[in-house]
């Protein structure tokens, strides 16, 4: 059921009107990759975006929890708002790591959100959510986004454009001297990263968040180890200055022998 | 008060801890703090380049801890391994009210049962 939806210029300014009137319910934002901003009195709660792993594939693809035990935790009826506690109640999992998880899922959909620019969005009515304990005030998410895209690149469009790219293995990663020194963590990512997959594509292989993928991303480009599709790119039109072709290349001088004439 | 926050309350009444903080080991994000620790922002990004330093320089294992000390602080910044990408717990010592040493392993103790 659609609510009435305060005027703003933006996503952030309607989060801080919502927060300003304490109001509940969930923004869905339309776009790419678009999403659910989940709110409650004031305070957002949850988001959720194809743009970025949300709880349950943060939970899951880490293999935090196992399939089995997420479907029996389904089965039992449990409100699916109460999923996560049914974890915890279970000992499948910690309170504490739930809330970290929580608050790490909203955050990264928020970067994610952040990324582009929307088509629009609507206030509806509250929906289903796993409730996982956090609650957040919007102006918080607007400067935890600007830190993350200052720590990227200082500018929201190459960051945008970095989340697109697709980097593959350099001839460095092959070296075994080079891998043998990274982190557990970094050698799992430079597997991940085959010239196929976009960062989102590993954050959902991986069950880690996509903000963190690039930030292990960018340390991997830096190393040497991964290289920019567009190093790699074949068969796009050349930039190079044009300059005159060397003697040798050049086309040959016309011989001493003259060329023939036609006679009448 | 959320779970977290009752945590970190908790590390605060270790003798000596002034400000503490539980940040996300990878990106830096704060899911908890008490009192004000305003130090605690560049203490991921000082992890991260002193791993990366280390790295280079042929160490292969996983940083621990980094202890960074001024003339009235210890600026205490302890990994916190889970499963996935690992936490740091962040503290701030008082000098003048502790010793490094205690202050160690008092932290090392909450690190332990942080996730408990």
């Amino acid at each position: 059921m659609s609510q009435e939806t305060p005027a703003a210029r933006n996503i952030p300014a309607l989060l801080a009107a919502l927060h300003a009137e304490k109001r509940s319910g969930a923004v869905l934002v339309s776009g790419t990759p678009g999403g659910v901003i989940h709110v409650r009195d004031g305070m957002v709660v949850g988001m959720e975006t194809p743009g970025a792993p949300g709880v349950e594939v943060l939970l899951l693809k880490s293999h935090r929890i196992t399939e089995d035990d997420w479907t029996a935790a389904r089965a039992t009826g449990t409100d699916p708002a109460r999923l996560g506690l049914e974890l915890v109640a279970q000992g499948l999992l910690g309170a504490r790591e739930l809330e970290v998880i929580g608050q790490a899922a909203l955050f990264d959909a928020a970067f994610a959100l952040a990324l582009t620019s929307p088509d629009g969005w609507e206030m509806t009515a509250p929906r289903p959510l796993l409730d996982t304990g956090a609650a957040i005030p919007p102006d918080r998410l607007v400067t935890e986004n600007t830190r993350r895209i200052r720590l990227l690149s200082n500018e929201r469009g190459a960051t945008a454009r970095f989340a697109r790219d697709r980097p593959d293995p350099a001839p460095a990663a092959r070296d075994p001297q080079r891998t043998a020194r990274l982190s557990p963590r970094h050698r799992t990512l430079l597997t991940a990263a085959d010239g196929r997959r976009t960062p989102r594509d590993i954050a959902f292989t991986l069950g880690r968040g996509l903000f963190a993928v690039m930030l292990d991303l960018r340390d991997l480009l830096a190393l040497g180890l991964l290289q920019s599709p567009s190093v790699t790119l074949a068969g796009r039109p050349s930039t190079a200055p044009r300059t005159p072709l060397s003697a040798s290349t050049a086309t040959p001088q016309p011989s001493a022998t003259p060329l023939p004439r036609r006679k009448p | 008060m959320a779970l977290l926050d009752t945590v970190l309350s908790t590390v605060g009444k270790t003798s000596g801890v002034t400000a503490a903080a539980l940040l996300d080991g990878v990106t830096g994000l704060s899911y908890a703090e008490y009192g004000a620790p305003e130090p605690a922002q560049d203490a991921q990004e000082i992890a991260h380049l002193a791993v990366m330093h280390l790295n280079r320089a042929g160490f292969t294992g996983e940083l621990e801890s980094i202890v960074v000390t001024t003339a009235a602080h210890h600026h205490v910044t302890t990994r916190v391994d889970r499963q996935g990408d690992p936490l740091l717990l962040f503290a701030l010592v008082d000098r003048d009210r502790t010793n490094i040493t205690w202050a160690l392993r008092d932290l090392a103790e909450h690190t332990d049962r942080l996730l408990s």
